[in-house]
């Protein structure tokens, strides 16, 4: 689940090198969104350190 | 602005991206830090953002690329400053190493912010727009080894993510690669 975005993003670079422009940018905002909620799952963790 | 120090400059901003993806991987391989899962959707915001400076070196400098690495970049100050503000209170302890003082999240909302107004400076010269043809054709060596290097970090990216959380979330304070059966770092 967390490696989704990287995924993405590096499908969308792939994209990006066979010249399709629109297909780059859509993997790219679909990456973004899952980093978003990928985010808000994450921002409430609990700190779970030594002290 | 000539168009070719704007593509210079492009190449060299992912070159800069290239490294702090870099340097976190030497991070957590020699030094044995393994990433939280807020560093590594920081890991992701960098990716995000360098998105943008790739897409200008394939295709030429285009506004829409330059709000590419700005969004990007403004949701990665957004995570690193939410773990900053985790460890902001005194005695709220800190995660992994400290360098020169500063956490790596730390460094990482500085460095997004640099990238929020690198490229806010380089928007002001409407002369790199002006070039109607793709560079990707003649893409010289500091360019396309900039982005082969972009690539290969994001690839390493999944397959380092995957072996540390697995299919799932991440654990808060990963002590070792879950796919690895639980193989402690």
């Amino acid at each position: 689940m967390m490696s989704l975005p990287f995924l993405l993003f590096a499908c969308g670079l792939g994209a990006a090198w066979l010249r399709q422009r629109g297909a780059a940018m859509g993997f790219w905002v679909a990456g973004l969104v899952v980093l978003l909620v990928l985010f808000r799952v994450h921002m409430s963790d609990v700190l779970n350190i030594a002290l | 602005m000539p168009s070719d120090l704007s593509r210079l400059l492009n190449a060299l901003g992912l070159i800069a991206v290239d490294t702090l993806l870099a340097l976190a991987f030497i991070d957590q391989l020699w030094f044995r830090d393994l990433p939280c899962p807020l560093c590594i959707l920081q890991r992701a915001g960098f990716t995000a953002a360098g998105f943008g400076l790739a897409l200008n070196l394939l295709f030429g400098p285009r506004p829409s690329h330059y709000g590419v690495t700005i969004l990007g970049a403004s949701v990665g100050a957004a995570i690193s400053m939410r773990q900053t503000l985790l460890h902001i209170v005194p005695g709220t302890g800190s995660y992994g190493n400290a360098i020169f003082g500063l956490h790596l999240y730390t460094w990482a909302f500085i460095a997004f912010a640099l990238m929020v107004i690198g490229c806010a400076v380089l928007l002001l010269d409407n002369r790199q727009f002006a070039r109607p043809e793709p560079w990707s054709s003649r893409m010289n060596v500091l360019p396309l080894t900039a982005f082969v290097v972009f690539v290969v970090l994001a690839v390493g990216n999944v397959f380092s993510t995957l072996l540390i959380c697995g299919a799932g979330f991440c654990p808060d304070n990963p002590t070792q690669y879950l796919l690895f059966n639980g193989t402690p770092v």
